[in-house]
């Protein structure tokens, strides 16, 4: 046997140990907690036309549907509709925090069956809350710290979402080559001119040489955000993108739960640690004080400590790598690490002034 | 070990329903999202004992095909429709509704089967015509 031969199984064996560290790593599930609590209301969403149609007295096997497989359990009328308000309960109980458990769990065990119960209800949104409520189920929100394998599977999913819709837009040559866009567009030409939209920009939109262009740039975009969220360089571009992306789509296209459900889950890329941030501020000054008020508040990643400052001092963030950042670029920052105004702030980390200060 | 197990197990699955979306009708867990242009449409009628081919759009037996098939774009199949996750699906899911239809009409004593004469076009290529039928109903006629 070679040097090389007794080489590999011990790298291996190395690449499987560091693996193994990394899921079994204790990390911050704070993103996960705010992602559950963001959960519930997405997963209202998805059962209001179910309820609605069961206020009705209308159920899924009232009309067509088809069931995926014979032996799968379909209940009695009333259970079912019972468990639809079951599920509706449970997801509220999962936001506000009760009973977190067990309510996740019977959340995503309702989600998932009433998905299961007929190829008919099986839409891209609802497969990808089913796998959310799955990962935050078993994930063990009730403790501060816990194993970062969800964690990393949430993330791996949330890739996995742009990635495949990327890749099979790139391996399609109508996608890839402008025809499905444009098609989709000139389709819609009278809704288009039924906007406020100039007639330079219908023009333009229904150009058939333009979608040549546009459409590569939407499959980049896609890819772009499947790889870039995986690198701390990229991760804040890619979310931003993300975000346009989902708005984009929200405005021109109906994807019931999905654009809002992408968006809340992009909270797992957050560096899974907490307080490691300081915001140094005076109590004496009253605008120091409106931002300390505004962070506590919105810093539901728990990104910073708040900290008083000696009287007369400028505001100050201090980083995780013990970079200091002083006035107004301090207050750049420190909203860029806030889920609510980070979107908005996170260009401004792009000026001169403020790239300098740091 | 039992973290390694259900990280790997998640990531094969969803890797294998990513690949299984590029031959499958429905694309379960495959993500692709606004996958064709694509249009289709149908004229459906039911084919009775004596031969006649009846529009669904005509009530019958106090059933209305717009009652029956109330999702996923079928409800008014003779207007042409955008196929939104893609021809293959959609047709997939109007030959699935032919077979229900005629499996969930027991007033009808008529009716030998349904078909479908569907139009559909593939983007920006030429149109293709196909006939779906349902099962054939026993006891008509």
């Amino acid at each position: 046997m070679n040097a090389a031969a007794i080489g590999l199984p011990r790298r291996v064996g190395g690449v499987v140990a560091s693996l193994d560290e990394l899921l079994g790593r204790p990390v911050s599930l704070r993103s996960l907690v705010v992602l559950r609590v963001l959960a519930g209301p997405a997963v209202l969403l998805h059962l209001q036309p179910f309820l609605s149609a069961s206020l009705d007295g209308r159920i899924y096997s009232d009309a067509f549907y088809e069931p995926y497989a014979a032996w799968y359990p379909e209940l009695p009328e009333a259970l079912y509709v019972g468990l639809l308000w079951l599920a509706a309960v449970a997801a509220v109980a999962m936001s506000i925090g009760v009973l977190t458990r067990v309510a996740t769990a019977t959340v995503f065990g309702i989600v998932a069956y009433n998905l299961f119960l007929s190829t008919t209800h099986f839409h891209n949104n609802r497969a990808y809350l089913v796998v959310v409520l799955g990962l935050l189920a078993v994930a063990p929100l009730g403790r501060a710290t816990g194993p970062a394998w969800p964690l990393w599977l949430l993330r791996f999913e949330c890739a996995a979402v742009y990635g495949a819709s990327g890749l099979s837009k790139l391996l399609d040559p109508d996608w890839f080559g402008g025809t499905v866009t444009w098609q989709r567009v000139v389709r819609a030409r009278a809704d288009l001119e039924g906007w406020v939209l100039p007639d330079w920009a219908v023009s333009l939109l229904t150009d058939r040489t333009f979608h040549t262009g546009a459409a590569k740039l939407i499959v980049l975009t896609e890819l772009f955000i499947a790889l870039g969220l995986w690198w701390r360089r990229t991760r804040y571009a890619a979310v931003w993108v993300a975000v346009v992306f989902h708005l984009t789509i929200e405005a021109s296209a109906a994807v019931q739960v999905f654009s809002y459900l992408a968006i809340c889950v992009l909270v797992v890329w957050a560096v899974p640690s907490t307080r490691d941030r300081v915001l140094r501020l005076d109590p004496a000054s009253a605008r120091h004080r409106r931002l300390g008020a505004a962070v506590r508040a919105l810093d539901w990643l728990a990104r910073f400590r708040v900290e008083p400052a000696p009287p007369g001092s400028a505001l100050e963030v201090v980083d995780r790598d013990g970079t200091r950042v002083r006035g107004g670029p301090a207050v750049a920052f420190a909203l860029s690490r806030l889920p609510l105004t980070a979107w908005f702030t996170l260009p401004v980390l792009l000026l001169p002034a403020v790239r300098r200060a740091r | 070990m039992g973290r390694r197990v259900v990280v790997l197990a998640v990531v094969l699955l969803q890797v294998g329903f990513v690949a299984r979306a590029y031959w499958s009708d429905h694309k379960e867990f495959g993500f692709q999202m606004f996958p064709e242009s694509s249009t289709w449409r149908a004229d459906v009628v039911r084919v009775t004992a004596d031969g006649r081919r009846v529009p669904v759009e005509q009530p019958w037996f106090g059933y209305r095909w717009d009652e029956l098939v109330r999702d996923r774009g079928l409800r008014y199949p003779a207007f042409r429709h955008h196929a939104d996750a893609g021809l293959d699906n959609q047709i997939a899911f109007l030959d699935a509704a032919l077979d229900w239809v005629a499996g969930n009409t027991p007033r009808d004593r008529e009716t030998r089967y349904l078909e479908a004469t569907v139009t559909r076009w593939h983007n920006a290529d030429r149109p293709r015509v196909e006939v779906l039928r349902s099962r054939m109903r026993e006891g008509a006629g």
